[in-house]
């Protein structure tokens, strides 16, 4: 049995280090210096100096921060009234609408984004960014709102009762009591929001105007290129840094939260 | 009265904004889509010159356009191939990884754990299947590794074929194996399986009958997570795959995204409807054969 759980132990140690190897090879290859290769030469930081005189990257990455950002809020705030609702009231169908949240999460999204751009020609919406934020808000309510839930679900109404009994009315109560306790499941929600959006790539595909490029968009046109273009791979080392940051924060709101 | 009453006074006013506004949201950008794209894959929608006119005839000629699409038969096909050894691949790999993070490793050890297994998959998914590339590379860490130990003397040309395509697809889906089943075996409990030696069971024969039993919600839910967008597929087979690996995914990203006009967005919601239906039938099944009643999420 003891030799069981050290074959086990190895066994997770060497999972773990194969998961990270790709990223890190990724990160090495940015300071290759032979593009035709892969196989490392010599060590240069042109790569770095290209990706950083590159607008079009800033660009993307600038859209992907905006569309982000305005997906975010408008997300969290119908998933919070919708989260509110449930948890505070009586309706017939009430017992349905988890069901139905969880639609947009299990359908695949390349049938969401290609039923989404029929729909958007059809009644003749013209492609734009707003187009590729309306599609992201119909896949993050529902990512806001099991997040939002699950913090409603877990505290006493009686804070808000108390309230009410003090005179507070339910606008009142729900600014100043209900929304201060959820504040931390709201921080954890709208930063889940945000990464869905900041890293969708199939329905900000599917739904774009042409030219309008988030960061993920300009990857896979680099990317979908053959061969090894190293500047996608200084790109890599700066999302990286990006995504170890949203990491550590995500880490930290969840500390709060459970 | 002014507004702020009306509000105040009205329950059905309250529901209205608290459950109406979201669900009208989703019912027109998420829900009513998938009716649009039904009936224009049934070519009920005609063109006329920028504006489109409803026409109800419904006819299949799209569907049929997409069953006489050269190798889609073969590439559906393969798509439930390539999802099904996914999911296989993932659980195989996942289950002593979940297993030994839920129960084996002490305690205080195991947010830890999951963070750090969790950590790569926050990173961008091209990126990670762009990363791919260099290792399963002709002159990449596979193959020179291979080299070294004397198993191979020319290189294996792992890009464009099945094996990259599979070996990646379990890549980036790893996550979506772990996390559920990490869920079920962490709450495992563990007394249990002390019962089961205390009469006099081998940890093979307890693990049969109590930990596996116990694990199947987990693997379920993990094994759908997996399968089900697998199946549609068309980032890696076109970042690591070639012309032999064409999948569903692979055709509808084509049909909406390089044929295009009315005929190819057509067939594509075809195509897309055709997935959707499949699946569904597929979890169905599945499901009933594997554990009855679950719930998902």
């Amino acid at each position: 049995m003891k030799l069981f759980d050290k074959i086990l132990k190895a066994y997770t140690y060497t999972v773990l280090a194969l998961i990270y190897l790709p990223i890190v090879i990724l990160i090495i290859f940015s300071f290759n210096e032979s593009r035709s290769k892969v196989v490392f030469t010599g060590f240069t930081l042109e790569n770095y100096y290209s990706l950083i005189g590159n607008y079009r990257v800033w660009d993307s990455f600038y859209n992907s921060i905006w569309t982000g950002a305005v997906v975010t809020v408008v997300s969290v705030v119908l998933a919070i009234l919708m989260a509110y609702g449930v948890s505070r009231y009586e309706f017939s169908g009430k017992t349905l609408i988890d069901s139905i949240m969880l639609i947009p999460i299990i359908i695949p999204e390349i049938v969401e984004a290609l039923t989404l751009l029929v729909f958007l020609v059809i009644i003749g919406i013209e492609l734009s960014p707003y187009t590729v934020i309306i599609g992201h808000v119909a896949f993050d309510i529902s990512f806001a709102y099991v997040v939002v839930k699950a913090r409603m679900a877990g505290y006493d109404p009686q804070f808000e009762e108390a309230a009410r009994t003090l005179g507070a009315d339910e606008i009142r109560a729900f600014t100043k009591v209900t929304l201060p306790i959820l504040a931390p499941g709201i921080a954890a929600a709208a930063l889940i929001a945000f990464l869905e959006s900041y890293d969708d790539f199939i329905k900000t595909f599917f739904t774009r105007p042409p030219g309008f490029m988030t960061l993920p968009v300009y990857i896979w046109n680099m990317a979908s290129r053959r061969g090894f273009p190293l500047d996608l791979n200084a790109l890599a080392t700066f999302v990286v840094a990006i995504s170890l940051i949203f990491a550590y924060i995500r880490n930290r709101i969840e500390r709060r939260v459970y | 009265m002014n507004v702020a009453d009306v509000i105040r006074r009205s329950r059905r006013l309250k529901l209205f904004i608290f459950i109406g506004i979201p669900m009208i949201y989703l019912l027109i950008f998420f829900f009513i889509p998938f009716l649009i794209a039904l009936l224009y894959s049934l070519g009920m929608f005609k063109q006329v010159v920028y504006q489109y006119h409803f026409v109800p005839e419904p006819s299949l000629e799209y569907y049929v356009g997409l069953s006489k699409y050269p190798g889609i038969f073969k590439a559906i096909q393969r798509s439930f191939y390539y999802a099904t050894l996914t999911t296989i691949g993932t659980l195989l790999i996942s289950y002593p990884l979940a297993y030994y993070i839920g129960v084996k490793l002490e305690e205080r050890y195991r947010d830890l754990a999951v963070l750090v297994v969790f950590t790569p998959f926050w990173i961008n998914f091209l990126l990670r299947v762009y990363a791919m590339r260099f290792i399963l590379h002709e002159a990449g860490m596979v193959n020179t590794i291979l080299r070294l130990l004397g198993i191979i003397t020319e290189p294996i040309r792992f890009l464009g074929t099945d094996v990259a395509v599979i070996v990646v697809m379990i890549y980036s889906y790893l996550i979506f194996m772990v996390l559920p089943l990490y869920g079920v075996l962490e709450k495992l409990n563990v007394e249990l399986l002390e019962a089961a030696y205390t009469l006099g069971a081998t940890p093979f024969r307890a693990f049969l009958k109590i930990t596996l039993p116990l694990s199947i919600p987990g693997i379920l839910a993990g094994s759908l997570l997996v399968f089900i967008p697998a199946v549609g597929e068309f980032v890696i087979p076109e970042l690591v795959g070639g012309p032999n690996t064409t999948t569903l995914g692979t055709i509808i990203y084509s049909f909406f995204l390089r044929v295009r006009g009315v005929t190819g967005w057509g067939i594509g919601s075809a195509a897309g409807l055709i997935y959707i239906a499949m699946i569904l039938v597929a979890s169905y099944v599945y499901m009933r054969f594997v554990g009855g009643e679950v719930r998902l999420g």
